[in-house]
């Protein structure tokens, strides 16, 4: 489903951000990025969302090499993709039902079919009743959980998480989590960048990244 | 066919509702517009008022013939044969008018009757007058010359004016006012596709944010694009019908003072609005440079956000 074939990412002659990593993710796979800051966990991220392309190296997503592929694709490659951001990024200017149906949108879905969706979603993750709040409104562990949402309402094949429990208590990190794994256990392929040590230890596959380099591949 | 109509009915829901999110900016910058696009509106309904009127006016032109004060009233009379030859094929009525009759007619129109009497002889020569009615506008004012010339060099003939030719001056008037017109509405086309383009850029910055979401989460650039393309289209199409609104509304005042000038020369000579179909087409050309705007705008600002 995924593949990495000594990748490297270089920025600058000074920065490097990957060097030489190689590792797979089978489908339906749970899989922990882990790592201290500036390891290059985003990096690798955003290179299976086709935002950055690797300076060597090959990345397959779904059979499609990212290095390669055209820009009109791209738009298509994230549509099987769900992206989930530290700072979850929802807009505030609507409210988390139209910031959820929106994915559904780009895809030329209809508003209500959109709406009916979008309202599935927010119920998986426990904020159906807050469908017509604004996102300033919710705590940090909710506006997470509105992004979890947005990111599962197109049935993605798989979930790219950059530490989406960062900057929440325990309690609701462990929500975030929790609603990561059910999706996970339907048979989503997730790969999470964490470096919350509790959450690692509960993890059965941890990709292990200092210095762009790959250290442990469990 | 029902994907594509419900994107653009999505792009241009979400034009509306970016446009009602800020409607002071909106209404500002279709001032803005609209006073750009006023000017050239106004001098097109002119020049659509003045253009059949100078038409009219082109219609028939007149070759006045002033025989030599001496010539015998035979060879006067006998000049209608030649003068015939010479216009030929082309459609003319030529009507003779005695020394004796043009001083009566003279002495009625101008009320100069007693001045006239003390002169003692008739100072009018015969004359002839040609009405032309094959040359239908002022464009055919050579050929009216050409014929001038001819008619010059027959015998007996004085004088010969064309009476058409302050049709020719009115008619290269209209054509200088026409380029200077064209030259303007570039000049202020420019004006508001550079307006619309910065409205544009501020829009993009005002969204980037969800345009970074958008393209994150799979939408395609046509995507991201059509509502920038509506708003500028909306944005010249609302400014086109402010501009077309104030243009119409000036003439009522413009027509007080225009029918006080055309009641001394006896004409009931009004500006009227333009026809409807004029008016859809000037409408349409302010939406299409509003989307010109709008189109060069997305082009170099997000292109940038890739």
């Amino acid at each position: 489903m995924i593949e990495f074939r000594n990748v490297s990412k270089q920025y600058t002659p000074d920065a490097t951000a990957l060097r030489d990593v190689s590792f797979t993710v089978a489908k339906g796979e749970l899989v922990f990025l882990a790592g201290p800051s500036g390891a290059g966990k985003s990096t690798l991220l955003k290179m299976i969302a086709a935002v950055e392309r690797p300076s060597a190296g090959q990345v397959i997503v779904n059979g499609q090499d990212i290095a390669r592929i055209k820009p009109a694709a791209v738009p298509f490659l994230r549509r099987n993709l769900g992206l989930i951001f530290q700072q979850q990024r929802l807009l505030t200017d609507r409210s988390i039902l139209a910031n959820v149906m929106l994915p559904l949108l780009v895809t030329g879905a209809s508003r209500a079919q959109a709406e009916q969706r979008a309202r599935a979603a927010l119920d998986k993750v426990g904020l159906l009743e807050r469908a017509d709040a604004q996102p300033l409104a919710l705590s940090g562990g909710e506006q997470q959980r509105v992004s979890i949402a947005r990111a599962i309402v197109n049935r993605p094949q798989v979930i790219l998480a950059d530490e989406p429990t960062a900057n929440l208590d325990r309690a609701s990190a462990n929500k975030v989590l929790d609603a990561l794994k059910a999706f996970h256990s339907v048979g989503v392929t997730c790969l999470i960048s964490s470096h919350d040590e509790q959450m690692l230890d509960a993890a059965a596959r941890v990709i292990h990244l200092k210095q762009g380099q790959l250290e442990v591949a469990a | 066919m029902t994907l594509w109509f419900r994107q653009h009915r999505y792009a241009l829901a979400a034009a509306l509702v970016h446009l009602r999110r800020s409607p002071g900016g909106f209404l500002f910058n279709i001032l803005v517009v609209a006073i750009a696009l006023a000017l050239p509106f106004t001098g097109v309904t002119l020049l659509d008022n003045v253009r059949p009127m100078s038409e009219q006016l082109s219609v028939d032109p007149e070759i006045s013939i002033f025989l030599k004060q001496d010539t015998p009233r035979e060879q006067a009379e006998a000049l209608a044969v030649p003068l015939r030859q010479t216009v030929r094929d082309k459609q003319a009525k030529i009507v003779f008018t005695p020394r004796e009759k043009a001083l009566e007619q003279l002495k009625d129109k101008s009320g100069l009757a007693d001045v006239l009497t003390t002169l003692g002889e008739n100072p009018l020569p015969d004359s002839y007058v040609l009405k032309l009615d094959a040359f239908r506008n002022a464009q055919a004012g050579g050929d009216v010359d050409q014929l001038a010339a001819q008619i010059r060099a027959l015998p007996g003939v004085d004088t010969v004016q064309v009476d058409s030719a302050w049709v020719k001056r009115l008619a290269a008037l209209l054509n200088v006012l026409r380029l200077a017109l064209l030259l303007l509405a570039a000049t202020l086309g420019t004006v508001v596709v550079a307006v619309i383009f910065n409205t544009i850029r501020l829009q993009v910055m005002t969204q980037r944010e969800e345009i970074l979401v958008s393209k994150l989460i799979g939408a395609t650039d046509s995507f991201i694009h059509r509502p920038f393309y509506y708003t500028g289209a909306l944005l010249g199409l609302c400014a086109g019908g402010v501009a077309l609104g104030a243009v119409s509304l000036a003439l009522r005042p413009l027509n007080v003072a225009i029918a006080d000038f055309a009641r001394l020369y006896a004409s009931e000579f009004q500006l009227a609005p333009l026809p409807p179909l004029a008016m859809a087409g000037l409408l349409a050309l302010s939406a299409g440079l509003g989307l010109i705007g709008a189109l060069l705008s997305v082009q170099r600002h997000l292109s940038r956000l890739n």
